[in-house]
């Protein structure tokens, strides 16, 4: 048992490729983690940017409103000079190094007005005057300078009826406030994406132990097969690994079936041979007649001659093949029948094949030869003129079977020589060729290795029909 | 007729030469494939015995040789294994019967008589020319019913007389197939036992059972009775 689950183990392990690949667990986890990172960075990024489109927008806003509160401040002089006044409603255009910035330029750049924030501070060049009406929002941030947002705004100020003066006003802010809350915002978001990122990966991570847990239990019991310790893959599980354990224990179980039969059917063989070789030791040494030692030799080497083809016969067989691909039954028949047209074809016997061309069977190619042959040859013993084989398939109490029957035209088997024939060794007839062991070895075959039934009935014609019904 | 026996198992295939020999036929053996094939490609033989598991070239290797070769001799094989698959597939490659070993001698004699008499096309094993009847399986010959004594020699070679009865059979042909390889072909045995089996058959010179072609052979003349 161990060694045919070794090979069944073995076989099983060969189909993984030789170099070492990384497991199941590893691949699925690579995967969905790079999947939820890329998931979680994209995230962060995309709140990033609009956290910091949407502080923009509204530091642009506020500019927007210093501009048209200096609009509102701003006057002309009896003389028509442009003038704002000391006192300004924002207290930070009045102290120096505030943060916020304004100065207001004519239409040839002649600097008007500059705040007093502007004290001793040097600011980037302040950007082109936008055309009237229009705004201009720059950020500028060139070396050496303090970075700062500038809100440009021309108007034409109309003077009198057909009289305009264009001023420009800039407003400027410091943009180390914004910096500041941008990397506080920063912090706090990559903070709360990494705590989930961490358990989302533990949790997939323990998901994936737990789906994965199947086929550990598969590969756990296999080594305790290989070790002896149990003899097939015990359940339950999953849908999905169903298929796959399913069929491995089909093999491991053939295998055991094999090799038990193999075991019977040498214990039996030896069990049988001993009684024959008993008896032809005792005839030797005792004296007797050379006739009486002839005879006791025929009758003993017929009997083991019986025992041996019987037992070995069986063992030979292979049984049902779990993981083969289905038989077509048709051509199989035609063969064994055009072997045994071609070996009675003294007695020119009509044949007859009919055979469901659809019909599968699921076995071993030899085994059914071995059925069909041995119930073609017996029939053949019998018939007289016809044989004919007929299978078919039909509904079963579970699943469906199928029906192969072997009839004859011959006289039939009387009800009472059934047990008879079946038994091995038995034979109605002495005087027609055979060991007599044909139909006990069909017998076995269908009835043990195949689990179907064997029934010995009449033919419409009267003769015996053999009638094998298997389990699909 | 000329048997030739192809079993590398010394034992057996010593047993079977002579068993055969007895019997009245002329026994060609061979060892292993090789041989069998060259000897069955070379000689004149009638029915081979092939044991399926032979040294150098399988038995059913051999039986394909032979049968892509055209030679037309019935085979019988011996196999070891009854599993059917082995006997459906020596069967398919060109063999007639099958044995499966251990067999009774009597049994593969009924079959290679069997074997030869269908090759002729009799499909009953009582050659039957009216009035001449010869038993196979039983080795006896009547005439109308009453039994004619026949020496081995004169039985073996009307047997094969009657088994190609309407054919001519040439001197030649009886040598090759009825005796072994130390035959003096020169001799005239073969027209001494056409003699004695006439006046056998015929002791009143009625019947003329054999006709004498000269210069081509012999034929037996008498019409196959309708099976």
């Amino acid at each position: 048992m161990r060694r045919y689950a070794a090979a069944v183990i073995a076989f099983v392990s060969s189909v993984r490729p030789p170099e070492r690949v990384a497991s199941l667990q590893t691949r699925l986890l690579l995967a969905a983690s790079l999947v939820l990172l890329a998931f979680l960075g994209l995230t962060g990024l995309s709140l990033e940017r609009a956290f910091r489109n949407s502080t923009l927008a509204a530091i642009q806003e506020r500019l927007q409103a210093q501009v048209y509160m200096l609009l509102g401040a701003a006057e002309l002089d009896e003389a028509g000079r442009f003038t704002l006044p000391e006192e300004l409603p924002e207290a930070r255009f009045s102290t120096p190094g505030s943060g916020l910035y304004a100065q207001v330029v004519g239409r040839n750049g002649k600097m008007l007005w500059r705040s007093p924030s502007l004290l001793g501070k040097v600011l980037p060049s302040w950007p082109a005057p936008p055309a009237p009406g229009k705004t201009r929002f720059v950020i500028a941030a060139p070396a050496g300078t303090t970075p700062v947002f500038v809100l440009g705004f021309t108007v034409n100020w109309e003077i009198s009826t057909d009289q305009y003066r264009r001023y420009t006003f800039y407003v400027a802010q410091s943009q180390q406030p914004f910096q500041e809350q941008l990397s506080s915002f920063r912090q706090h978001l990559w903070g709360w994406l990494l705590v989930p990122a961490l358990l989302l990966l533990l949790v997939q991570g323990l998901i994936l132990r737990w789906s994965l847990k199947p086929l550990r239990q598969v590969a756990q019991q296999l080594k305790a097969i290989e070790a002896g310790e149990q003899t097939e893959l015990s359940g339950p599980y999953p849908r999905e690994l169903l298929p796959l354990t399913d069929n491995l224990n089909a093999l491991l179980h053939r295998s055991q079936r094999h090799l038990e039969r193999y075991r019977q059917a040498l214990g039996n063989l030896a069990h049988s041979l001993k009684t024959p070789l008993a008896v032809l030791r005792n005839a030797l040494e005792q004296p007797t007649p050379a006739a009486e030692i002839r005879d006791i030799l025929r009758q003993q080497v017929h009997g083991m001659n019986q025992t041996v083809a019987y037992q070995l016969q069986r063992a030979a067989a292979a049984g049902p093949l779990a993981l083969a691909k289905p038989l077509a039954l048709e051509p199989i028949a035609r063969r064994v029948m055009a072997s045994l047209a071609k070996v009675y074809a003294d007695r020119s016997l009509q044949f007859e094949v009919q055979v469901e061309p659809a019909l599968v069977i699921h076995g071993d190619e030899g085994d059914f030869m071995e059925i069909l042959g041995n119930l073609g040859d017996n029939a053949c013993k019998w018939s007289r003129s016809r044989v004919i084989l007929r299978a078919h398939g039909a509904a079963a109490p579970r699943g469906r079977m199928t029906i192969l029957d072997m009839e004859d035209d011959g006289p039939g088997i009387p009800t009472e020589q059934v047990p008879l024939i079946l038994s091995r060794g038995g034979r109605i007839d002495p005087s027609v060729a055979g060991h007599g062991i044909g139909l006990a070895v069909v017998r076995d075959l269908v009835e043990e290795v195949y689990r179907g039934t064997l029934e010995i009935g009449s033919s419409p014609s009267g003769g015996a029909r053999m009638r094998v019904c298997l389990p699909s | 007729m000329r048997v030739l026996i192809v079993e590398d198992e010394a034992p057996l295939r010593v047993q079977l030469a002579a068993c055969l020999r007895q019997q009245g036929y002329a026994v060609d053996e061979a060892e292993d494939g090789k041989v069998g094939l060259y000897t069955g490609q070379e000689y004149s033989i009638d029915v081979a015995v092939v044991d399926l598991g032979l040294p150098h070239l399988s038995g059913m290797q051999l039986i394909q040789h032979w049968r892509a070769a055209g030679r037309r001799f019935p085979i019988l094989i011996l196999t070891a294994r009854g599993r059917w698959q082995d006997k459906v597939a020596g069967l398919e490659a060109g063999a007639d019967d099958y044995l499966v070993k251990p067999f009774e001698l009597e049994e593969l004699l009924a079959r290679l008589r069997a074997l030869l008499r269908r090759a002729e096309g009799w499909a009953r094993s009582v050659l039957h020319c009216e009035p001449v009847r010869l038993d196979l399986s039983a080795q006896r010959v009547t005439v109308n019913g009453n039994a004619v004594e026949l020496t081995s020699y004169e039985y073996r070679l009307l047997e094969y007389l009657m088994l190609h009865a309407g054919q001519v059979v040439s001197k030649t042909e009886l040598t090759d197939h009825l005796y072994e390889e130390d035959f003096d072909r020169d001799s005239n045995v073969l027209e001494v036992l056409v003699g004695r089996i006439r006046r056998k058959l015929d002791p009143t010179q009625t019947l003329n059972p054999i006709e004498t072609l000269r210069g081509r052979g012999y034929r037996v003349r008498l019409q196959r009775a309708p099976a």
